[in-house]
C-alpha cells in the first residue's frame, strides 16, 4: 500500500533527489520515496523520465575519435625526452626511508650522548691506561708481599692487629700496598714488626718518586 | 561510494604507488582506463580534439609527476579529475580568453547515415548542453556522467558546495526548459522549479 502522495507539495524535493537516485547514491529510503512520488504526480514522472534520457546521453563514450594507444604513446615519449631526474616523482617510500634513516642516527646520537654522560659519571674505571698518570702514593705506603702459604685469615689478623688497610693489589707479583689507618702510626714503628711477623716474605716503605 | 567504487578506487591506489615507483606498465593501465572518461568530460569545455589530446597528457604528465604525493583525502578519480579540469582550463586560456565554443558535430556525416541510434541522444543532448555555461556543462557531466557527489565536484572545481548546488540548479532549470521541445514535446515548460 502506498502512502499518500502530494503532488506540487512534495515536487521540490523529488526534484532535489533525482539525480542521486540516477545515480545509485540515494538511499533505499530516498529511492523508495521517490518511486512512491512518480506513481504519483505526472509532472515528476515526466522530468525523472527526462533526467534519466539526460543521464543516458551523458553516458554515451564520447563522440570525438581520440586514440587512447596513440596518446599513451605520445605521453610516453615526453617522459622518454624530460630529464630522468625529474620524471619519475620521489617515491614516498624513498621518503620514508630517508626519515627513517634518520630518525636511528638521531637515537644513535642520544644514546651516545648518555653513554658518555654515564662513563664520565665513573670516577674510579676499573682499567688503567699506560698514558695515564699514575696514581699517586699515599702518604706512610708501604709494599707488603706475605708469604705464598700465608692463609686469609692469618693476613686479616696482620692488618687488624698493626691498623693497616689495603689500598692496592694484590700486583702480578702478589704485593699489596697497605697504608696505616691510624695517623699517629709512623711507617718507622710498622715496618719492624711487619718485617718480624711470620708469613711477611718482605716489607718495604714506597717513595713518591721512585 | 558502493563496492565498485571502491574496488575501482582500490585498483587506482595501487597503480598509483606503483607509479609513484617509476612503474610505467601502471602509467599505461591508468591511462587507458581513464582516457574515455576524460575525453568525454573535457569535451563538455571544448570540442577541440587536439585540446582535449593535449590537455589529457598534461594531466597524466602531472598524475605521473605528483603520484608520490597523493594523500588518499579523495577518490583517486576525484583527483584526477580535478587535475584534468584545472588542466582544461589553462588550455582553454592558452588558446583564447573565452572557452572553445560548444559546437555540434557536423552533418556531414549524416544522422540517417548514421546506424547507431546513439547519434540522435547525441544530438539531443548536444543541443541542450549548447544552452549552458561552461561551468554548467562541467557540473552536469560529473554529476550524470562521472556519477560524483557534490562534494566530489566542489573539490575537482576547487570551489565551495554552494556554488555547485547553485550551478547544478540553474543547469537543470535550463535543460528541463528546453530538453522536450528538443526531443519534440511541444509541451515544453518554460517555467522554473514547481
Amino acid at each position: 500500500m502506498r502512502s499518500s502522495v502530494n503532488p506540487g507539495m512534495d515536487c521540490p524535493h523529488a526534484w532535489e533527489l533525482m539525480p542521486w537516485v540516477l545515480q545509485g547514491s540515494a538511499s533505499k529510503e530516498q529511492a523508495a520515496w521517490l518511486e512512491n512520488h512518480l506513481a504519483g504526480c505526472e509532472s515528476c514522472r515526466a522530468e525523472f523520465a527526462q533526467q534519466s534520457r539526460l543521464r543516458l546521453a551523458l553516458s554515451l563514450p564520447p563522440d570525438l575519435p581520440l586514440d587512447a594507444e596513440a596518446g599513451l604513446q605520445r605521453l610516453l615519449s615526453r617522459l622518454d625526452a624530460s630529464d630522468p631526474q625529474q620524471a619519475p616523482a620521489p617515491p614516498r617510500a624513498k621518503v620514508w626511508l630517508v626519515r627513517a634513516l634518520a630518525a636511528a642516527v638521531f637515537a644513535q646520537a642520544i644514546g651516545l650522548g648518555v653513554l658518555g654522560i654515564k662513563l664520565a659519571a665513573v670516577e674510579n674505571p676499573p682499567y688503567r691506561t699506560l698514558s695515564e698518570t699514575p696514581l699517586p702514593v699515599p702518604p706512610g705506603a708501604i709494599r707488603v708481599v706475605p708469604d705464598a702459604g700465608m692463609t686469609l685469615a692469618d693476613w686479616d689478623a696482620l692488618l687488624h692487629a698493626l691498623n693497616l688497610q689495603v689500598v692496592h693489589g694484590p700486583n702480578s707479583v702478589g704485593a699489596y700496598t697497605v697504608v696505616p689507618t691510624d695517623a699517629a702510626v709512623t711507617t718507622g714503628q710498622i715496618l719492624p714488626r711487619l718485617r718480624a711477623a711470620r708469613g711477611i716474605r718482605l716489607a718495604e716503605p714506597i717513595s713518591a718518586t721512585p | 561510494m558502493n563496492e565498485a567504487d571502491t574496488n575501482a578506487d582500490a585498483i587506482d591506489r595501487m597503480l598509483l604507488q606503483r607509479m609513484a615507483a617509476g612503474d610505467r606498465a601502471a602509467l599505461a593501465t591508468l591511462y587507458r582506463s581513464y582516457h574515455g572518461r576524460l575525453c568525454r568530460f573535457l569535451s563538455r569545455l571544448t570540442r577541440r580534439g587536439d585540446v582535449i589530446e593535449e590537455v589529457v597528457n598534461d594531466c597524466f604528465w602531472i598524475t605521473w609527476q605528483k603520484a608520490g604525493e597523493f594523500r588518499g583525502d579523495s577518490r583517486v578519480s576525484t583527483w584526477i579529475m580535478g587535475i584534468a579540469y584545472r588542466c582544461g582550463l589553462k588550455a582553454l586560456r592558452q588558446h583564447g580568453d573565452e572557452p572553445v565554443e560548444y559546437d555540434l558535430p557536423t552533418d556531414e556525416h549524416g544522422m540517417s547515415s548514421d546506424p547507431d541510434e546513439d547519434r540522435e541522444l547525441r544530438d539531443w543532448l548536444g543541443k541542450g548542453l549548447e544552452h549552458l555555461s561552461a561551468d554548467q556543462r562541467v557540473v552536469i557531466e560529473l554529476v550524470y556522467g562521472v556519477g560524483h557527489s557534490l562534494d566530489d565536484v566542489a573539490a575537482i572545481m576547487q570551489c565551495p558546495l554552494g556554488t555547485v548546488k547553485a550551478r547544478l540548479f540553474y543547469a537543470r532549470v535550463k535543460l528541463r526548459n528546453v530538453l522536450p521541445t528538443l526531443a519534440g514535446n511541444p509541451n515544453a515548460r518554460k517555467e522554473g522549479v514547481s
